[in-house]
């Protein structure tokens, strides 16, 4: 391949100069004249029949102009993907605390909050199921919806992954063990709060501005709540202030309300969540109790996995059903097996509820097979980096899934590499020997290895569609229907078509996702925006290069395959180089056309759901992180004093970008590790803003040190593949390894705090509804 | 009531309720939306200011407690052209900037350590920062920025 120009370069991030001016616009900075606020009733109770709701007192609040329910929607407002199984605002009952029941639009913040109170709600309290393992019992209430085949309400789905029978195999190793291990709910935490503004059109339609992951998906929930055409309905996405995977569900809600009380109103309406409000109503990254068994031989090689696990979706089914699958996909860890199954049950429950949170279900059970995968080796008295690298998948190998991988698997490099730059084997030497010293402090090392496949998978149909135009004054636009929530997608997109096209990115602009511009092209989840989004802006710049070849061969008397660049300009055999802007005129003069969509279909896949088995992704991230930690062990305080991350993404497109998806991913797995826990009391959320509910700090995070291992993927854009999501995935099972080697205590339920680490159990802490009540009603 | 302050070198004079904060008299009185409202219980450091030099919270600050003082907002901050300046360039060349919704404070949280610690260790500039909370980057390419800002005024500046 030629030398890149741009690909692989240091750049500067599309949008970033806004930013650190202050002048970006997020959803809550829009003002328009004539503005309405809108404040949502919640619900109070984790479930309950709602007896009466009469909104009426509200409308003679002064300022308030309009009040919404289920009623107001077409079908009762009721949406989801894929289960359709929630509503705009309750429809019947409620199965969460802080589940929307209506809303109000009034003129200032102050009348719509006294208009919020005024609204007048009965609701019946219902037997609720506040523990997983208790959903599925006969007598349990009912959550989720009715089942067409006859199965328990409260059961969501089942995810298999079966390679023959490790239940036999056990039998037959020299070593096996078997451990339960516990992951809890972690908060998102973005730091803009969720938000909607919806403007009623002269045509009888609504645009809405929402704060969100995916335009496409709300559009088609508002055309079908307000029961209008799709093409009545558009959708932008402004600058969002930070996701993770959580922008969806609840912001879907918000983007239906102000869609009909803009219509209602005739007025622009905007909705802005309080921190205590985003906390409350919003999903979550739901909590699964897993059992793994592991078998080895005597020289260490694995040999059989038995996973079984439970997921709790909590009130809705959101994303879980994909996350699930996902989670199942990923439990056994990227290592070989001769037998393997994972069965993975998900229940509904009254524990508010679980979405999309980066990572999707494999950094649930990564924290789970990671630890497992370490204390196989401990028992074994083998390294756990040579134990790893004695099992981890290589090309050529077949998965427990059955899939041969051809190409593109960089985990062994991933783990010489951080075992090298992280100086592994002093310090696990050293330490595994150290004395107790006076002051009680220990240290550790450990590590954890993940794989992670890029893009949906077989969750669903997967392509995208890029379109690029070379305007009058010779920019060139990209639109994408990929959202940039601050992963650095339209950066990528930007140096992608500047290497393609040869010119400088300083050309080049990229819109805002917008439902009226841009092609559909699926969700921006699963790490999929360079994969996907990449390949369609090179398609794209493609088709605009051929047309731009041909002015300038025409121009320069030769044949295409005569052509060469130099700089920007085109250079021929014979005659004076001819520069970018006269090629782009003499393109114009011979009326070839200067735009382009460019569409990119992922390679076919399959999965057989009922025999768990099949190629469920079309490539693999992989990667290793290794974590230092010091334990006091009077107090149980960790301190992690080292991270090191080795991952291979492929060709890495954006570095800084790349980096900086490496670093932000590790401080949530950071986070996880250590302290996040979003704790419902009887599905009262206990903290509900960030003096309680803690994340990390920069003075709590070391120094991070990345590296990245290409190994190159045949189809991904230049042969990219995925970094977002995996970044956060093993950071969790590194520390805690590291605080089982520096202390000889393991923490098999998150997260490892003091108490945790110190007495191996958390104390119970005495829960209160109040704080949970009192912020609802925060005026 | 009227308050009177000095906000980004310039006088202003703005009729305003007395019980708001001043993060409610800079975006919606002023119009000022750069200072960013996002947990409102001085938590997050996306509302941070300067009021005579010192980094707070502007949530936490009641609208009448800026009257004669002296604030300064992320739309102060820019070279002499109204371009970014040096730290606001080192943030976007060292890839500190993601979603871009905790930047204004950090920028500012910077520019309150750097006129106090001109040259700061790694250390202090992670302590400095414990206030504004950033959930995309992980720090260290925010670290990076204001650790390479520090040495080129150093530098400058000998």
């Amino acid at each position: 391949m030629a030398e890149l120009k741009y690909i692989g370069k240091p750049a500067q991030r599309v949008g970033g100069l806004e930013k650190v001016m202050g002048k970006t616009k997020y959803v809550g900075d829009y003002n328009l004249p004539g503005m309405l606020y809108a404040r949502t009733l919640r619900s109070d109770l984790p479930h309950a029949r709602i007896k009466r709701l009469d909104v009426s007192p509200a409308l003679k609040v002064p300022g308030v102009l309009a009040a919404i329910t289920s009623e107001d929607f077409h079908n009762h407002g009721q949406f989801g993907f894929p289960i359709k199984d929630m509503y705009m605002l309750a429809y019947e009952k409620v199965r969460y605390v802080g589940e929307g029941i209506a809303t109000v639009a009034a003129e200032t913040p102050a009348a719509a909050a006294a208009g919020m109170q005024a609204i007048i709600c009965e609701l019946e309290e219902l037997p609720a199921i506040f523990d997983m393992d208790e959903a599925l019992a006969p007598e349990a209430p009912q959550v989720g919806p009715l089942r067409a085949d006859g199965k328990h309400p409260n059961f969501l789905g089942h995810y298999p992954v079966y390679k023959g029978n490790p239940e036999e195999m056990l039998k037959q190793c020299d070593v096996t063990i078997d451990q339960k291990y516990e992951t809890v709910m972690q908060e998102h935490a973005y730091i803009e709060t969720e938000g909607a503004l919806g403007i009623a059109t002269t045509e009888g339609g609504v645009v809405v501005y929402v704060s969100c992951q995916s335009p496409f998906i709300p559009r088609g929930h508002i055309a079908s709540v307000l029961n209008l055409p799709e093409g009545r309905v558009r959708v932008i996405v402004p600058p969002v202030g930070g996701s993770f995977g959580g922008k969806d569900d609840l912001n879907y809600q918000a983007a239906g309300q102000v869609a009909a009380l803009a219509l209602k109103t005739k007025r622009p309406v905007r909705m802005t969540f309080s921190r205590e409000e985003s906390m409350i109503a919003s999903y979550k990254r739901g909590a699964m109790r897993m059992n793994i068994r592991l078998g080895a031989d005597k020289d260490g090689t694995l040999r059989a996995c038995q996973f079984k696990s439970t997921y709790d979706s909590g009130a809705y089914s959101s994303q879980s059903p994909f996350t699930s699958w996902r989670a199942s996909i990923h439990a056994m860890g990227a290592y070989r097996y001769d037998a393997c199954t994972v069965d993975i049950n998900t229940v509904y429950t009254n524990q508010g509820y679980a979405g999309a949170y980066r990572g999707f279900g494999n950094t649930e059970v990564c924290s789970g097979i990671e630890q497992a995968v370490d204390e196989m080796a401990d028992a074994l008295k083998m390294d756990p980096m040579d134990f790893r690298l004695k099992n981890c998948l290589k090309v050529g190998d077949v998965t427990p899934h059955s899939q041969t991988l051809t190409e593109s698997v960089g985990l062994t490099d991933c783990l010489l590499a951080v075992r090298k730059m992280s100086d592994w084997d002093r310090k696990r030497k050293n330490y595994s020997n150290q004395p107790v010293n006076g002051d009680g402090k220990r240290r550790g090392i450990g590590v954890a290895a993940l794989f992670h496949g890029t893009s949906l998978g077989a969750e669903g149909a997967d392509e995208a569609t890029g379109t690029i135009e070379l305007h009058d004054d010779n920019l060139v636009t990209l639109t994408s229907g990929l959202t940039d929530y601050g992963t650095g997608s339209r950066t990528v997109y930007t140096l992608i078509a500047a290497e393609v096209l040869g010119i400088d990115p300083s050309r080049i602009r990229v819109h805002l996702p917008d439902t009226n511009t841009a092609k559909d092209s699926g969700p921006t989840v699963a790490s999929r925006a360079t994969m996907l989004g990449g390949n369609a802006t090179k398609v794209a710049a493609l088709n605009l290069l051929q047309n731009l070849d041909w002015a300038a061969a025409d121009l320069l008397n030769c044949d295409l395959h005569q052509l060469q660049r130099v700089g920007e300009s085109y250079v021929g055999p014979s005659e004076e180089p001819v520069s970018w802007e006269t090629v782009v005129s003499h393109a114009r003069e011979m009326g070839l056309v200067l735009s382009a969509h460019g569409k990119w279909t992922a390679p076919l896949i399959q999965w057989d759901e009922e025999h768990g088995t099949g190629i469920p992704y079309f490539a693999y991230h992989f990667g290793a992180q290794v974590a230092e930690v010091e334990v006091d062990m009077n107090t149980g305080l960790t301190d992690v004093i080292g991270l090191w991350a080795v991952h291979d993404i492929g060709k890495v497109i954006f570095p800084q970008g790349a980096y900086g998806q490496l670093y932000g991913g590790i401080s949530h797995g950071f986070g996880y590790a250590l302290y996040e826990d979003v704790d419902y009391m009887d599905g009262y959320l206990q903290s509900v803003n960030f003096d309680t509910y803690l994340i990390p700090t920069s003075a709590d995070m070391p120094e991070i040190h990345g590296g990245f291992v290409e190994a190159e993927f045949s189809q991904g854009p230049f042969g990219a593949k995925n970094i977002a999501e995996p970044a956060m995935v093993p950071t969790a099972p590194a520390i805690l390894n590291a605080i089982a080697h520096a202390s000889g205590r393991r923490i098999r339920k998150l997260p490892a705090n003091l108490e945790r680490v110190m007495l191996g159990e958390a104390l119970k802490k005495k829960a209160s509804t109040v704080s949970c009540k009192v912020a609802l009603n925060i005026t | 009531m009227l308050i009177e302050f000095t906000l980004n070198d310039q006088p202003v004079s703005v009729e305003a309720p007395a019980d708001i904060t001043l993060l409610a008299l800079l975006r919606d009185y002023l119009k000022l939306t750069g200072t960013k409202e996002a947990c409102e219980v001085g938590e997050c450091g996306a509302c941070s200011v300067m009021l005579d030099g010192e980094l707070v919270n502007s949530c936490l600050i009641a609208a009448p407690a800026a009257i004669g003082r002296r604030v300064v907002t992320i739309e102060g901050i820019h070279d002499a052209d109204g371009g970014p300046n040096d730290l606001q360039r080192n943030f976007l060349s060292h890839g500190a900037v993601q979603c871009g919704f905790c930047i204004p404070g950090m920028v500012i949280a910077g520019e309150a350590l750097l006129t106090k610690n001109a040259q700061p260790s790694r250390q202090e500039i992670r302590v400095a920062l414990a206030g504004n909370l950033c959930r995309c980057t992980g720090y260290m390419q925010i670290v990076d920025a204001i650790e390479a800002t520090a040495n080129e005024r150093i530098k400058k500046s000998n």
